[in-house]
């Protein structure tokens, strides 16, 4: 995959990655309190994946794609693919990721509502913001930056305020951002912005479900609110016992992750292909097939 | 719960173009607290947050053809989405639905009629105009009429269907010509005339709804079918859902294989062969069910009772024991015995085979072989089985056949393979029809027009296929119609641009999953890019140039004339109903599960000109089949009338009449036909049974079996343009076995050479378990000369194209991947010319 390395996070040194990805106590993701999720002033935002039900036909990939208009050499969500075993004991595995809108930080583990790509954006914390819930029409205030976390849990980019920095695409323990050549970083014109999955924000504002959701034929991909224990995202979290630390992708680093794996042959560590530092192969989709 | 349900769709075409403040329309306050999100329906940009115009139309990057709504933002397409009112779909598409736009939008898109300037096959091209282009074609064409010779128009095409289809045909029957060529040998034509000599139809769904087994044979039904979207859903919902039992018998680990509670390596060319053991297993053991052998013909007696019909399977299958299909197939006798228990022992069940199965020689036989272990458990045509296909049935105007020949209309006889070659070829052998060009003694096109279509690159034998269509002493003038220059176009003398599905009138009639027809609907989301045109109305052009009178105006014409007179449709509303929802079913439809059990009405059978045939018990109707009389019709008897079957009343068994399984292309009786008079009649077994390959029984021990596949994110050759899906896949390294790589020093990565008889490539091996050992697979999608810069790395030569795409810049890579059908034979299967692509041996060595 030689071709590919020209185009991870390239333009820049990658910038203590290791160092603050590396900090990560045992914490699990975060308990999912029922009666927290009843007295939620606002939604928070989760997808859940069930692995069993991924074809891996990449029409969540491809929608993505279209829907958000991200140039080639970078991909807001993959399927990567595993085969594991010999001849004739052979399986294959498929396993969407995404940005896991996490809600801890690298720092301490802890559920401050700080993941480590918003900590190490030098524009946060930024200007103080009102979100109106949807939910309870409530008034939430919270901090603004070039990477930020709004009260639903959507890790977001201002564009306007991102340097093109990286800092942010090497905080990123799971390697999901990457920059934009299309768009200019706003506070730095000279360079890229940085982007990534925003869970289709401009969608589910709009009351729709995230694209790659819409278009997953295997319904793989299921989202909704966490805090509504009616959700389909509720019910599979506890049909499926997901808050436990095995159902999200490196649960070691303590970032608390809003993306929950349905796993019951227990293989999602063995699928997932972590980052190497300094590139994003893992995070094309490419089928050598 | 505040439901911010935007499933009413009539909504979206009203709000076409409104302009929405990002999440002020729709989240509002809930009393309770809770969000519902909606599938699909509406669509905002992501940049200024404005809702996009939704205009539902249909897909059409592949045959399974979902209907979409797409959404149009400043006169641009921009995204594409299930339609969420389909019964088929439930709104969803793939990934090639969803990179939909770039068959739009990519660089290399040809947008104006263009002339070749040098030697055909020289990439020398000038723009020209339409009056041009039609003038010199129509010019072409008007000798062919004057001689009384307009057969010599040929019209080959890869990809019509539904209302294009008929425009085509219309046309084309005007003009006077039948010669008109298509791609099914090339696909699965071979178990469809299979199914034709059985059951009568030709396609077949799988009722996962409400299955209790699958068993699949040669499919990657989760990524790769032909109905994909529809059955692959329902298949996962089936497995995952309700924990339908699911076995996959493949030479790779498919993702259907990966998915299944197991993957059963197979040998290649031996699906039929197990699938006779287990017949084996069923019959000796006494686990068949009886309620089906009434209607089955199984020997030569058509008034066999249920009991000597169960005797004569049993005979019938007796030599294909568990052991004796170990031994080629590699499947464990052990597990041909479990599994043949196991889905007899179901409430139902559905056999599911494609064309690992069928792409052989005798393939038919092993879809019969198929069919047979559906018919002794009783999943034919039964909830939860193996179902005859139901498409919406349109009415379309209808023009005036053979208009400057009498009404005669004719055809070369080049489309059905060589005298004696094949014995039913009720979907054509459109892989000889270059060669029988070649050759000369069935007549040669002057005019050879294709569209939707790459001869040179979608049938084996790639070089010859290009000498043939670059010697203009064969073919003397050659029209593409298309919207990217590709291997074929390349020969062509005159190109003309098409339209893309997203800018095009059709209607649609896609099989569907739930045995209730789906009516839906393709109109343009913006207008033709540059001077594209649409062929049908390229039709009305030439008609008016030869002085010929259409039904109908132009294809938009077609379309809506079509709607205001096809019952349903019209009474809903008709064409503006169609442009408004795209979509449209009978609410109070039902599947007609067992429909083979009804009983004709006596009153049905006393009709004028309705007789009864002593040989087959087959009521029919002699006028209808224009046979002179009664009485030559009943001397020369309903078998061997011609187009007998287009007369089918009804068929006669134990003293009733039934519908049974009605013929569609071939005369055979209204019995589900196992024991086929009509295949003993050319000297081919008449019950299913398994012969050796004859190119694997005569292979060396240095020889491999040659196998290719389709992925999910690509058609045939329709879709390397596409830069999202192509910068997915584009390389396609030949998959080998870690102990067959071995066998030949190769490690993973390795660059190979693969030769056989008819040609040679290079390539990489990608050395894996998830494969059989003796075979090399190579998918064929890639390994485009030609197909824009996107598909094959360069720049079509050609004046007057988009313009370029900014982020093309962003293109990361340089592999295009290579063409395994350049080894492979045109080969067709003796008794219904499908294309024998999985029959090829090679050698593969280190390059």
């Amino acid at each position: 995959m030689k071709r590919i390395d020209k185009l991870r996070i390239s333009r820049r040194q990658m910038l203590g990655a290791t160092a603050t990805a590396a900090a990560g106590a045992a914490a699990a993701a975060a308990p999912l309190s029922e009666a927290r999720a009843a007295t939620a002033a606002a939604p928070r935002w989760s997808m859940v994946m069930d692995m069993r039900r991924c074809i891996g036909c990449s029409a969540c990939t491809v929608a993505c794609k279209a829907e958000n208009n991200v140039s080639l050499g970078r991909f807001r969500t993959v399927v990567q693919r595993k085969m594991t075993g010999t001849f004739p004991n052979v399986k294959k595995i498929n396993l969407p990721i995404i940005c896991n809108h996490c809600e801890g930080s690298a720092k301490d583990g802890a559920d401050d509502g700080v993941p480590p790509c918003v900590s190490v954006c030098p524009e946060y914390p930024g200007e103080r913001l009102t979100y109106v819930s949807p939910t309870t029409g409530k008034k939430i205030r919270y901090r603004g930056g070039a990477t930020y976390r709004r009260p639903d849990g959507l890790i977001l980019i201002d564009v306007a305020k991102c340097i093109g920095c990286g800092k942010c695409l090497d905080g990123c323990p799971y390697g999901v951002r990457s920059f934009d050549p299309f768009v200019q970083a706003g506070a730095k014109p000279e360079e890229q912005t940085a982007d990534k999955c925003t869970f289709c924000v401009h969608l589910i504002d709009n009351g729709q479900d995230p694209a790659c959701v819409t278009t997953c034929q295997g319904k793989a991909r299921i989202f909704g609110d966490l805090n509504d224990p009616d959700s389909p995202v509720s019910k599979l979290v506890r049909e499926h016992n997901l808050s436990s630390p095995g159902n999200v992708l490196l649960p070691e680093k303590g970032t608390a992750p809003q993306v929950y794996y349905i796993d019951p042959e227990g293989v999602l560590k063995t699928a997932y292909r972590e980052r190497e530092k300094g590139k994003l192969d893992h995070y094309m989709e490419y089928l050598d097939a | 719960m505040t439901a911010l349900n935007r499933r009413g769709f009539m909504k979206l075409a009203s709000a076409s173009g409104a302009v929405l403040a990002a999440g002020a329309a729709d989240i509002r306050p809930a009393l309770a607290g809770t969000i519902k999100l909606s599938q699909s329906g509406r669509s905002f940009s992501p940049t200024t947050g404005k809702e996009r115009q939704a205009i539902p139309t249909a897909c059409w990057q592949c045959v399974t053809r979902d209907s979409m709504i797409g959404y149009v933002e400043d006169g641009r397409v921009v995204k594409l989405d299930g339609h969420p009112e389909s019964i088929r779909t439930r709104g969803v598409i793939c990934a090639k639905g969803q990179a939909g736009i770039n068959t739009v939008y990519f660089p290399d898109r040809i947008l104006y009629p263009l002339r070749r300037v040098g030697a055909r096959g020289e990439h020398k091209w000038k723009r020209i105009s339409w009056d041009e282009a039609l003038d010199e074609i129509a010019g072409r064409m008007k000798p062919l009429l004057d001689a009384g010779t307009p057969e010599k128009l040929m019209y080959h095409y890869g990809r019509n269907k539904a209302s294009q289809s008929k425009v085509n045909g219309d046309f084309l029957g005007a003009f006077g010509t039948k010669t008109i060529g298509n791609h099914t040998s090339i696909c699965e034509g071979g178990k469809w005339t299979a199914q034709e000599l059985m059951w009568g139809g030709h396609y077949d769904n799988w009722d996962f709804d409400n299955t209790d087994f699958v068993l699949v044979f040669g499919s990657n039904t989760l990524n790769t079918h032909t109905n994909h979207i529809p059955v692959a859903q329902r298949l996962i919902d089936a497995h995952v859902g309700r924990g339908v039992p699911m076995y996959v018998f493949d030479v790779r680990l498919t993702d259907t294989a990966a998915h299944a509670d197991e993957w059963i390596p197979i040998n290649v060319g031996k699906d039929g062969l197990v699938a006779l053991a287990m017949c084996n297993v069923i019959m000796s053991e006494g686990r068949y069910k009886r309620d089906l052998f009434k209607f089955m013909k199984v020997t030569a007696d058509r008034n066999a009772s249920v009991d000597e019909k169960i005797a004569a399977v049993k005979a019938g299958v007796a030599a294909f024991t568990p052991e004796m299909a170990e031994k080629d197939s590699m499947v464990p006798a052990d597990k041909i015995r479990e599994l043949a228990r196991a889905f007899a022992r179901a409430k139902s069940g559905v056999v599911v085979s494609y064309r690992g199965t069928i792409a052989h020689q005798d393939g038919a036989d092993q879809e019969r072989a198929m069919m047979l272990l559906a018919a002794i458990t009783n999943n034919v045509n039964s909830p939860g089985g193996r179902c005859q296909g139901v498409g919406a049935g349109w009415k379309s105007p209808k023009s005036k056949a053979g208009q400057k020949t009498g009404g005669k209309v004719k055809a070369l006889n080049i489309n059905d393979g060589f005298p004696g070659q094949v014995a039913y070829p009720t979907h054509h052998v459109n892989h000889q029809v270059l060669k029988m060009i070649k050759d000369g003694r069935a007549g040669r096109p002057e005019v050879y027009i294709w569209s939707c279509y790459n001869p040179v690159y979608v049938n084996g034998e790639v070089e010859e296929n290009k000498a043939i269509m670059k010697d203009e002493s064969l073919m003397p003038f050659t029209v593409s119609i298309n919207i990217v220059y590709d291997e074929s176009s390349a020969l062509a003398d005159i190109i003309l641009p098409d339209v893309t599905y997203l800018e095009r009138w059709d209607w649609e009639d896609m099989v569907s999953p739930t045995q209730v027809a789906e009516y839906y609907f393709r109109q343009p989301l913006i207008k033709p890019l540059g001077e594209s045109r649409d062929t049908g109305d390229i039709w009305v052009g030439l008609a008016q140039r030869l002085g010929i009178k259409l039904a109908w105006s132009s294809k938009e014409d077609f379309v809506r004339q079509s709607c205001n007179m096809t019952p349903g449709v019209k009474e809903a509303g008709g064409f503006e109903y169609m442009k408004k929802r795209g979509i449209w079913h009978d609410k109070n439809a039902k599947p007609d599960y067992m429909g083979f059990m009804s009983k004709i009405p006596a009153s049905a059978l006393k009709k004028d000109g309705v007789i009864f045939d002593q040989a087959t018990g087959v009521y029919w109707n002699w006028k209808k089949a224009k046979a002179q009389s009664a009485d030559e019709a009943m001397k020369v008897g309903y078998q061997n009338t011609p187009g007998a079957y287009k007369a089918y009343v009804g068929q006669e068994i134990d003293g009733e009449v039934y519908r049974g399984f009605k013929p569609d292309k071939v005369n055979k009786s209204g019995f589900l036909e196992f024991y086929s008079e009509l295949l003993k009649a050319k000297g081919i077994p008449a019950f299913p049974t398994f012969t050796p390959i004859a190119e694997h029984t005569a292979m060396a021990p240095d020889e491999l079996h040659l196998t290719t596949y389709k992925v999910a994110v690509h058609t045939h050759s329709r879709t390397s343009h596409c830069k999202w899906l192509s910068e997915i896949y584009h390389d396609n390294p030949g998959w080998m076995n870690p102990k067959t790589a071995a066998e030949r020093g190769l490690v993973d990565g390795d660059r190979i050479r693969v030769r056989s008889k008819h040609g040679e490539i290079t390539t990489h091996v990608k050395v894996t378990e998830g494969i059989i050992p003796g075979i090399i697979a190579i998918s064929y999608h890639v390994g485009r000369e030609f197909s824009g810069r996107y598909g094959s790395g360069k720049a079509d030569p050609i004046p007057g194209t988009m313009a370029d795409d900014p982020d093309f810049k962003n293109k990361w890579w340089d592999r295009h991947g290579v063409h395994p059908n350049v080894l492979i034979a045109n080969a067709p299967d003796r008794m219904t010319g499908q294309q024998r692509w999985m029959d090829e041996v090679v050698r593969v060595e280190k390059a």
